[in-house]
């Protein structure tokens, strides 16, 4: 794999990443990070859209209009949104939580992160690199969901997957982490974390 | 080649929508039987949270199949009546056959019931009666931003309230939601008595429901609504008129007769009068 491959797949999930370097795709990350399983879904949804979205669209890519690109975008990504929303609800396993979710997997269409890929990267890239770029931006996003649904689930109900981890020692569920402001205090933690270690990302 | 000439355009688009509409309308149509799968188990565990079968998380820790095998066990009687009160038909109780009304059933019937130019025939109103004596009906309605509908079980009196579930297509997380989520809310209605002889069989009040002397909420049809969410409250009390107005004529023609008078019945000579509760002449 060369140099440049590796760069497409690894600046999204830490150096560039979505959601603390870009600030996209917010609003979803606080809604349905309460529990891990939730986050765990929407964060595969999401990979699943962004990554074959990239790829149908470089395919596409020389044969689009360009007045009108950005409607064929959001048709195929409204396309794969649907899709997957659909194959949730079939799946006894996924259909509760897909209830759970609930307007969140339809609201994937206006996920900055999708069509900002799309725009930025697949129009102008092949497919191959593109599809890497799509899935590995999911990924940052997702592994950002996933942490914050870490700390959210195990300090606002104890449990972790609804495994009980803190209740049985006595531990009080605080249910100020259940709701959406703390999510944001944790973001703000993590971005700040992220700050101290890579210092270019520092303003003067 | 010139991608942006106006005639390639909508050429162009015109290809890719079709393409998509048919490719969602495919797989739309193979996924639906395992999508109502899910829903009619989705449905059955709703009813039996609503006749005290246990709390909504347990049942969803059942499998789709066990839901269905504890509904058919549980299940004494299901039929269909109209606004008469007149049994018109029976649903099916057999397990590999349950007939239960979903909510998009439930929004046909709406219409039905509340007559105008959506409605497509007379309103068939589905009655379902548990073994533990629990009989539930389903409401359905309009909340803030999309339908409501539930679930409400009555005691064997047919007026008080056993049980009550609530769900929601899109009402706001926190505010709205709440009649789903929270179950101290639904739990308001146990106990309460529905007037089906009014128009306002339960009323969710604002402000606080009349407390009795110990503080509960006395027995009455008032319910406290959710704070922060009026438009769902208001949206769920029409729904609950509605429909319950609707079973009102069965209600009050099934409820058992309140013979307390047990002498007094037995010499004129009604019927059946030795099965009723005498201990209170």
């Amino acid at each position: 794999m060369n140099a440049k491959l590796k760069e497409t797949i690894l600046n999204p999930i830490f150096k560039g990443n979505p959601i603390t370097v870009l600030v996209l795709g917010i609003c979803s990350s606080l809604a349905v990070t309460v529990t891990l399983k939730g986050a765990l879904v929407m964060a595969l949804s999401v990979i699943v859209v962004c990554g074959i979205s990239s790829l149908i669209l470089s395919l596409l890519r020389n044969t689009i209009p360009g007045r009108v690109r950005i409607i064929v975008q959001l048709v195929v990504v409204a396309m794969m949104v649907i899709l997957v929303d659909q194959v949730l609800k079939s799946f006894e396993a996924t259909y509760a939580i897909d209830k759970q979710l609930s307007v969140y997997i339809g609201l994937i269409i206006t996920n900055c992160i999708v069509m900002g890929r799309i725009e930025a990267f697949a129009l102008g890239n092949k497919p191959w690199p593109s599809f890497l770029d799509g899935v590995a931006n999911g990924a940052g996003y997702g592994l950002i969901l996933i942490i914050v649904a870490f700390f959210r689930e195990l300090l606002g109900s104890g449990t972790l997957f609804g495994v009980d981890i803190l209740n049985w020692l006595g531990y009080v569920p605080n249910n100020l982490v259940i709701l959406p402001p703390f999510a944001l205090i944790l973001l703000g933690c993590i971005v700040w974390v992220q700050r101290s270690i890579q210092k270019d990302l520092q303003e003067k | 080649m010139n991608t942006n000439n106006n005639l390639y355009t909508v050429i162009y688009t015109t290809v890719i929508v079709v393409i998509v509409a048919a490719l969602l309308a495919f797989v739309s149509q193979s996924l639906k039987a395992k999508q109502d799968a899910n829903e009619k188990a989705e449905t059955i565990s709703q009813m039996l949270t609503s006749a005290q079968y246990g709390t909504k998380a347990e049942l969803d820790k059942l499998g789709n199949a066990a839901k269905l095998d504890k509904y058919a066990e549980e299940i004494a009687e299901a039929f269909v009546i109209d606004l008469d009160g007149n049994r018109i038909k029976d649903l099916s109780i057999d397990r590999n056959d349950l007939e239960v009304y979903s909510p998009k059933q439930l929004k046909r019937q709406n219409y039905n019931i509340k007559g105008g130019a959506n409605k497509t025939g007379d309103p068939e109103l589905p009655v379902f009666v548990f073994k533990n004596g629990r009989t539930v009906v389903p409401i359905y309605g309009a909340g803030l931003w999309g339908p409501i509908w539930g679930y409400i079980s009555f005691d064997t009196d047919l007026k008080t309230v056993s049980g009550a579930y609530f769900d929601h297509e899109s009402e706001t997380a926190g505010l709205g939601a709440k009649i789903k989520d929270d179950p101290s809310f639904q739990q308001e209605f146990v106990g309460e008595v529905a007037d089906f002889g009014s128009a306002n069989v339960f009323e969710i009040v604002k402000g606080g429901a009349p407390k009795d002397a110990e503080g509960k909420s006395a027995i009455d049809n008032k319910i406290d609504a959710i704070s922060g969410a009026t438009m769902t409250s208001q949206g769920l009390d029409a729904a609950i008129d509605t429909w319950l107005s609707a079973y009102a004529k069965y209600f009050l023609g099934a409820a058992p007769a309140e013979h307390k008078h047990c002498g007094k019945c037995q010499e004129e000579g009604h019927e059946g009068c030795e099965n009723h509760n005498c201990e209170e002449e």
